[in-house]
């Protein structure tokens, strides 16, 4: 835009504002009560300017639970459970894998069959033939 | 942080200019008083408690979503009602509340040098200029009154209006040089 048109845009700024000065006194009146609801429904300043005195007791504690803070650990406390539990159903299906392989053991060596009788390749010839005559 | 005498400082020097925006946008006074009402109540508890210089851009914002809202609802709104009632805006046409009367009744005490004939003629120049400013496009008007009326910047216009700031130039350019070609067709000089 060039200085004529600047120009032109503060002039037309220099009507509207004389146009403002001519609002019928109850519009003026009715933002003055709309500006004063708007005041006193104004967001309080944050936990720390708004209690700075309040120590330990119940106002602090208010404050803390709505602060950002708590909208924070809102989100972390479910997260961190969540990770928790995948972490112990990880090592409870863990433990029941090597209760299983320790049952088969404790089953293979209280076996009568002795241990060494799995390495011999006639007694695995001899299963085979058991299998075939079934 | 805006201070309470900050925020209520504020409020009292864009509240008229706000309302004249509401205006220029829905053509009904009173619709335009409880726009700004809701747009002064939503800064206040939701923004609050945020720096004095960040309000101008975000009251605008508040500003120009309510009014958005307003124009939502009046078409569901209108959906309802007869066709005949179309969008309300012949009936509830409150600019007759800026006559000329009202406006020489103001002006009399600070220029009593001037002739009748120039305080009606200054008046009717005013009333063609507010009009001028209604009729241009909404986004040419809001960019406009943003820039020269509430002296924000391009930056802040344009995050006021989300869109870049090469649009809020070429929204600013072009509503200038309309309003200069109305006001010259209307042999006005200002």
């Amino acid at each position: 835009m060039n200085t004529d048109d600047i120009n032109l845009a503060y002039k037309i700024r220099h009507a509207l504002d004389e146009q403002l000065d001519n609002l019928p006194a109850s519009t003026v009146d009715r933002l003055a009560i709309a500006r004063a609801a708007a005041m006193a429904r104004k967001k309080p300043h944050a936990a720390p300017h708004t209690a700075p005195h309040a120590g330990f007791g119940w106002g602090a504690f208010g404050a803390f639970l709505s602060g950002p803070a708590m909208s924070r650990l809102a989100i972390a406390v479910p997260v961190l459970a969540l990770v928790i539990g995948m972490g112990g159903v990880y090592q409870h299906e863990q433990q029941q894998q090597l209760a299983a392989l320790a049952d088969i053991d404790a089953a293979v060596l209280a076996d009568e069959l002795p241990l060494t009788a799995y390495l011999d390749p006639g007694f695995n010839a001899y299963l085979e033939s058991q299998q075939r005559q079934q | 942080m805006a201070t309470d005498k900050e925020l209520n400082d504020f409020l009292q020097n864009v509240e008229r200019r706000a309302f004249k925006q509401a205006v220029y946008a829905v053509r009904k006074d009173e619709s335009a008083l409880d726009i700004v009402q809701d747009a002064m109540i939503k800064l206040a508890e939701k923004y609050g408690d945020k720096p004095a210089a960040e309000l101008p851009m975000l009251f605008q914002r508040i500003l120009q979503t309510t009014i958005l809202d307003y124009f939502r609802r009046e078409k569901v709104r209108n959906t309802w009602v007869s066709l005949f009632s179309g969008f309300g805006r012949g009936e509830g046409n409150d600019d007759d509340d800026f006559d000329i009367l009202a406006s020489l009744e103001a002006e009399q005490g600070s220029a009593a040098a001037e002739s009748s004939a120039d305080q009606v003629e200054r008046a009717q120049t005013l009333r063609l200029i507010d009009d001028e400013v209604q009729k241009l496009p909404t986004r040419q008007r809001e960019a406009f009154l943003m820039r020269y009326w509430q002296d924000m910047d391009v930056a802040e216009t344009a995050a006021a209006m989300g869109c870049s700031e090469g649009s809020v130039k070429t929204h600013c350019s072009r509503a200038t040089h309309a309003l200069a070609a109305a006001l010259k067709a209307k042999g006005i000089t200002l």
